[in-house]
């Protein structure tokens, strides 16, 4: 990131906040503020977000950044000037994980710059909720929110979520990257830019009836194939299978990057038939027992157990 | 099923006999020892085999008993019924070197195997032992109860069940909760991992702690070491301003470089000179000399003060020189470390803070536990509905096992008992006058007819097939207007009836009453 905004020679460097996962260590600090020093262009502008929050003896209190960075350290609504850019940028810092009112809404504009930038963190009910309509009419050029990590705009070319520039966990699918901007006369005009070196992708296969265990393999080698071998699967099984193949989902790892197999098909049971069939037995009194079991609830998964594990022990 | 035609080629005291049976009331009479029993048992042998007991059972098992009396190598004989609307030629060969079983369906030619079960679909799961606990009624010997009781237990678990004779309750049980354990076990293997991984932060937590705290002694001593030098600063300090006080006017004078201050020595030669040129001679030289004396004494003196004072602050250095770095360092220096020991341990904390909160977001259980959790849910839910289906099907079947047999007891008694109650266990009572009394306690006649009521009522419950049912001589107890009433409900009940008698009470009976029936005479 750092090196791509020497090359491009970009102005103004907006972190939204949570740069840290947590409380930063002192020496942290000092990399990270290393690499801004090698910004020849660039005044970055920081807040410290709901997982970094200011915390007592935070080394955000006492920590002196290079002359380009601007860390707003307020915990109200206050804003960084940047002469050169004739900006002001507003934002506040987190001093405590949660905070629940929506501050940001109640923003009044205070400076005489050309050009307002808002540097928001949040936007959940418990992290400074907002409207955007609301923060959209009191007169920022642009806001640059963080928090949630999948990016996403929410009004175009004004408002809008980079999301992390890498998935943080398995549940952080899709596209990660950053959004670059231009604000002039004209206004302003983002995109957002794909950085991400791999995503996290939840990826359903659909079992046939008749796929054994190793067709499933082979099945989600191609897949895989095809998505990129570099990304992350998380996969679960949708369908129906044979009752009678058991799959052994702790061989079905070929490359390394299946995280997790969740195994959501169903024995493929023709209730109905099995019914007819055995109206009078226990099999058929069993099958009624459950009524109508949604597919998805508990009951159905009983039902399946208990009806697998009746024609299994079938005598002869 | 009917039963056609006795064919006995060798068989007790049978050979090449050949007896033909007719749909409905079958009698069969023979005075004692005309060969009923050996009849009955043929009719079971040829349905179920006879097997020959190993060891010593073998000296008295049914096998010798009807073991033919010449020909001994030659047993063997034939059936012919007919099952579903088709007719069979059943011939079995019973003996040890020609053992064989023969099953032909006459109406289509088709040979059928005995030993890959074509007989046993036949039979509907009719087995040997239901077998002799319903169709077969004898007399009374023991309380025919709880084998008739287990059997119609296996019948409310599904054993016998139409269409499907081979679910089976306690391994479907069995296998659910052999997977619950799978489960449970699984579940525990992530707990354990997860504690694992938690163990594997609380130990770093752990390290870090040991850091911090030794890091605290550090600055304590620092500190400690800081305090006594301020102290002693301190005491320096007053110790020089006292000296400052005690000091002689001379001493404020004299510039410190010097030992002795050159206006002393001025003034001391001035005193000599003086006392030499203004006293009177011979005195003159005598003062002079003392005051010369004086003088030079003085100075010697001051000059030694000075001597001491050097000579003492070369053995300090020297003193300096062993005593450990520390206290060597300046205080400076001390200063500068106990600020470095602060940040330190401030990062020391924060990285044991943010450990610590990375162990709180992990007390969350995933998805996988979750996952597993829910299935052994379904597994507990589904082993409760299985048991609650077998449950209500056994209850179904007692209720309707109630029903027919009440329905039979009160054909037979001419209402007198209108309802046999029986239980899970086959405990049975009467209702008789509003209340229920134990069979126990009714005449054996009645208590005769109560289990002829009951294993007819289970017959028809538990077997779709409407066998034969085979009477062996039951109705000794019973008085003439219930056999009479029995004898009626038999001619109706659509059964084919066959009933072994060695007396002539029932054909009586029956020809009084104009009940048809057909007769053999052994």
């Amino acid at each position: 990131m750092i090196g791509l905004c020497e090359e491009e020679q970009t102005e103004l460097l907006l972190i939204a906040g949570d740069l840290f996962h947590r409380q930063p260590l002192l020496r942290e600090l000092k990399e990270v503020d290393y690499l801004f020093r090698t910004l020849t262009k660039t005044q970055v502008v920081l807040v410290a977000g709901n997982h970094d929050y200011i915390k007592k003896d935070s080394y955000y209190r006492t920590f002196t950044w290079s002359s380009n960075v601007h860390m707003i350290l307020s915990r109200d609504i206050s804003y960084v000037e940047i002469k050169e850019l004739d900006t002001a940028v507003y934002g506040l810092s987190y001093y405590t994980k949660e905070m629940e009112e929506p501050l940001y809404e109640q923003i009044r504009l205070k400076d005489d710059r050309r050009f307002r930038i808002l540097l928001a963190h949040g936007g959940d009910e418990r992290h400074l909720p907002f409207r955007r309509t609301v923060v959209d009419k009191i007169g920022f050029d642009y806001a640059a929110l963080g928090h949630i990590h999948k990016p996403q705009e929410l009004i175009p070319d004004r408002m809008a979520y980079a999301g992390a520039l890498e998935p943080t966990d398995k549940n952080d699918t899709g596209k990660h990257g950053f959004i670059k901007g231009t604000l002039d006369e004209n206004g302003c005009s983002t995109v957002f830019v794909l950085s991400a070196s791999r995503e996290y992708i939840h990826m359903e296969v659909e079992v046939e009836e008749d796929m054994t265990g190793f067709g499933l393999r082979s099945l989600l080698e191609q897949e895989i194939r095809a998505l990129g071998m570099q990304n992350m699967y998380k996969v679960t099984l949708k369908g129906f299978k044979d009752p009678e193949v058991q799959f052994d989902l702790n061989n079905m790892d070929t490359f390394g990057n299946v995280l997790e197999i969740v195994d959501d098909t169903r024995p493929a049971f023709d209730f109905l038939r099995l019914l007819a069939a055995n109206r009078n037995n226990l099999l058929g009194k069993y099958i009624e027992g459950f009524g109508d079991a949604e597919p998805d609830s508990i009951e159905y998964e009983a039902l399946c157990a208990g009806v697998q594990a009746l024609l299994e022990t079938k005598r002869g | 099923m009917r039963l056609l035609e006795l064919d006995i080629k060798n068989f007790g005291k049978f050979h090449n006999r050949s007896i033909e049976f007719q749909d409905g009331l079958q009698l069969v009479c023979g005075e004692n020892e005309a060969g009923k029993s050996t009849l009955h048992t043929f009719i079971r042998a040829m349905l179920f085999g006879l097997e020959r007991r190993r060891g010593r059972g073998a000296a008295n098992d049914t096998f010798s008993r009807y073991e033919p009396w010449e020909n001994g190598t030659y047993y063997a004989g034939g059936l012919r019924f007919e099952c579903g609307g088709r007719q069979f030629w059943l011939q079995r060969n019973f003996d040890k070197y020609s053992k064989k079983a023969l099953l032909v369906c006459e109406t289509d030619g088709e040979e059928l195997s005995v030993e890959e079960g074509d007989l046993d679909m036949l039979l509907d799961g009719l087995t040997e032992t239901s077998y002799e606990n319903t169709l077969y009624i004898g007399q009374l010997h023991a309380p025919a109860g709880q084998a008739l009781a287990a059997e119609l237990k296996n019948y409310a678990a599904g054993y016998y069940a139409a269409g499907d004779s081979s679910l089976n309750l306690a391994a479907a049980l069995e296998s659910l909760s052999a997977e619950k354990k799978t489960v449970d076990k699984e579940a525990k293997q992530v707990l354990l991992d997860k504690q694992k991984k938690r163990e594997t932060v609380e130990q770093e937590a752990a390290y870090i702690w040991r850091e911090l705290h030794h890091i605290d002694d550090k600055i304590e001593e620092v500190s400690e070491e800081l305090e006594f030098r301020k102290q002693e600063e301190a005491q320096e300090q007053d110790k020089l301003e006292n000296e400052w006080v005690k000091k002689r006017f001379t001493d404020v004078l004299r510039p410190a470089k010097w030992r002795v201050h050159p206006v002393e020595i001025l003034v001391i030669l001035g005193v000599i000179v003086l006392a030499f040129l203004l006293l009177p001679n011979p005195l003159n030289s005598f003062v002079t000399v003392v005051a010369a004396l004086l003088g030079a004494i003085y100075t010697w003196n001051r000059m030694k003060i000075g001597r001491r004072g050097q000579g003492e602050a070369g053995i300090e250095e020297l003193l300096e020189g062993i005593v450990p770095e520390e206290e060597l360092a300046s205080t400076d220096k001390l200063i500068w470390e106990l600020e470095h020991l602060t940040e330190e341990r401030k990062e020391k904390q924060v990285e044991y803070d943010n450990l610590q909160e990375q162990l709180q977001e992990q007390d969350e259980l995933g998805g996988e536990y979750q996952k597993l959790d829910r299935r052994r849910e379904a597994l507990l839910l589904a082993a409760k509905r299985l048991e609650d289906a077998s449950g209500s099907m056994q209850k179904d079947l007692t209720l309707r096992l109630n029903q027919r047999a009440s329905e039979i007891i009160e054909a037979v008694t001419g209402g007198r008992y209108k309802k046999l109650a029986a239980d899970e266990e086959l405990h049975m009572g009467l209702l008789f006058q509003g209340r229920y009394a134990a069979v126990e306690q009714v005449s054996r006649g009645t208590l005769e007819q109560v289990y002829f009521a009951l294993r007819m009522a289970a017959a028809e419950i538990l077997y779709d097939e409407d066998f034969p049912v085979v009477l062996d001589d039951t109705f000794a107890f019973y008085d003439d207007v219930r056999l009479e009433r029995t004898l009626r409900w038999l001619a109706g009940c659509g059964h084919q009836v066959i009933l072994f008698s060695c007396q002539n009470r029932e054909e009586e009976i029956m020809k009084r009453n104009g009940i048809r029936y057909a007769k053999t005479i052994l």
